[in-house]
């Protein structure tokens, strides 16, 4: 636990120091004041750059700003994540930082969750702000709008952003290389794709909870519909977790 | 005298290599230990096990009596490591370094900053206020001992704290390991043999993946040291005059023969002189030169090695 306690204290002042705190902010910042300002704006915009297509983008509601906040958030968001947090490990590999630290007494467990955990408050918080901004924003632009399942929605996509983080973890503890992560991490979310694509296990995957929210706001599906995914999601982010530890264990440095 | 480290029957192969080759090893408290190698002798795989870093496929160790298992670190607060090169986190200064260090060792926080004062001052790094990112190399492997030093181990393992550093860095990291002698155990790895018999009481030169030699440096020296006597003449017809006497003959086993100067060895020198002196008289042959060569840890290192 000290250990633990010490080398998260580490993982923040490295995310401060190497500036992966202040872009994760101001990325997730962005997102938040931009999806509302995109819905917003998108009929003026295409009346003044394709009037014949303007039709189309009329009168846009709070779920268009929320589908833009999804949308930006779920892809380009995560991905710079993803992105961000490849390489917490394979720079201490590299240079060697680790064994230093190891030989003090600290444990190998208390590494892996002092870097899981470092990324996952930052992204805990760098995705709130932009719900928190998105959010606000929404209300002022289209006031009175009610939506069902807000934060519902909001906590899925938080619940997945958090899986994708210990799929990450065991790519970074199995491989060397921050990029044989990332690709550990693409073949992870395909084969959670193809889970739903299967008949069979439809509807279990993790992937509805980055890719239905909007429907969840927009009543096409309803709140149970995300139970499943929800346990499956925690379950596979817990038993990750504890494959990393245990591959790290033996884990020749 | 205990034993701070023991090593027995250790083995370790990496793919079909077989790095470490039933290695027995003891090293007595409050020496400096000499361990020297080769390069890719396996001196760095052995701290590694010793230091629960790297599985060993067989064998024991123990650091005070403690049994080290591999993954495990438990028993690392006996023991403070130097790896070669020593890498640091760039973004912290030395102080915030050592901080993090001792949290992780388990120290209170004034006992770290009292030692890390204490600390960056013995190996010169006191009021550097910059970050380690911007640190020379010697200046890293200085904070390095800083670092294995913080929690007061018995022992302190170094690998090759010398190998990369110039004459001036050399010498202060020497003259910092002779500085903290009398409290700590040190095994220093090398294969820089002045600093070894610089600085080291014992030492054990690991080759094959087993010790070859081991022992005090005086120890070692006269049993395992060949005498060697040098001759020097003045003209190279007088070498092979030399050469072609009777009674020489059987010295010429292991000569070693450069332009006018010839070098004659043997466990028995007083012998080998007699028998020169006396050919010399016989034959009235006069050397320029005639010297009796001190064994170096050099030489037989090299007689071990090759």
């Amino acid at each position: 636990m000290r250990g633990f306690i010490a080398f998260s204290k580490k993982e923040i002042t490295e995310n401060i120091r190497n500036y992966r705190l202040l872009i994760m902010l101001a990325i997730f910042l962005i997102f938040g004041l931009m999806s509302p300002l995109l819905a917003k704006f998108t009929p003026q915009l295409m009346e003044a750059l394709m009037p014949n297509l303007a039709e189309a983008f009329e009168n846009p509601t709070a779920l268009d700003s929320w589908t833009q906040f999804y949308k930006n958030v779920s892809s380009l968001g995560l991905s710079l994540t993803i992105i961000l947090f490849s390489s917490c490990l394979s720079g201490e590999y590299a240079k060697g930082t680790l064994t230093i630290m190891l030989t003090k007494g600290l444990s190998r467990p208390a590494v892996v969750l002092s870097k899981f955990s470092a990324a996952a408050v930052i992204l805990t918080v760098s995705y709130w702000l932009a719900f928190g901004v998105t959010y606000g924003y929404t209300a002022y632009l289209w006031p009175g709008a009610s939506l069902p399942h807000v934060f519902l929605a909001a906590f899925a996509l938080w619940t997945a952003g958090l899986l994708y983080l210990s799929i990450l973890m065991l790519g970074c503890v199995l491989f060397r290389q921050a990029f044989t992560s990332i690709l550990f991490l693409l073949v992870v979310t395909v084969i959670m794709g193809l889970v739903e694509q299967i008949e069979q296990t439809a509807g279990y995957s993790p992937v509805i909870l980055v890719s239905k929210n909007i429907d969840l706001l927009s009543g096409t599906v309803t709140a149970s519909y995300f139970t499943i995914p929800f346990i499956v999601s925690i379950f596979t982010s817990a038993a990750l977790l504890i494959m990393s530890i245990v591959v790290f264990n033996k884990k020749q440095l | 005298m205990k034993d701070v480290l023991s090593i027995k029957g250790l083995s370790k192969s990496f793919g079909t290599q077989k790095v470490i080759d039933n290695l027995d090893l003891s090293v007595p408290e409050g020496t400096i230990f000499g361990f020297i190698g080769q390069n890719g002798a396996g001196k760095t795989t052995t701290m590694k096990m010793t230091l629960g870093l790297l599985e060993a496929d067989g064998g024991e160790i123990t650091v005070c009596g403690e049994a080290v298992r591999y993954g495990q670190t438990k028993n690392n607060h006996h023991i403070g490591y130097l790896p070669d090169v020593p890498e640091f986190y760039n973004y912290m200064k030395p102080l915030e370094y050592l901080a993090l260090c001792g949290e992780i060792a388990g120290l209170s926080k004034s006992n770290t900053k009292d030692r890390s004062d204490e600390l960056l001052s013995l190996v010169g790094l006191n009021g550097v206020k910059k970050r380690i990112g911007g640190f020379s190399r010697g200046m890293k492997q200085r904070l390095g001992i800083a670092q294995a030093l913080l929690s007061r181990p018995k022992l302190l393992i170094c690998d090759e704290p010398t190998s990369a550093l110039d004459p001036v860095g050399r010498k202060e990291i020497l003259d910092i390991l002779q500085k903290i002698k009398g409290t700590t155990t040190v095994i220093f790895s090398t294969h820089i043999l002045s600093d070894v018999e610089r600085i080291c009481d014992r030492v054990a030169v690991l080759h094959n993946g087993n010790i070859a030699i081991s022992g005090t440096l005086s120890e070692i020296k006269t049993m395992h040291g060949k005498e060697r006597l040098l001759l020097e003449f003045s003209q190279k017809s007088e070498v092979s005059q030399f050469k072609a006497c009777e009674k020489i003959k059987p010295l010429l086993s292991q000569t070693e023969e450069s332009g006018t100067e010839i070098i004659l060895q043997g466990k028995d020198i007083v012998h080998i002189q007699r028998v020169v002196i006396s050919v010399l008289a016989e034959t009235g042959l006069c050397p320029s030169k005639m010297e009796i060569m001190e064994s170096s840890l050099e030489n037989l290192f090299l007689e071990v090695v090759m």
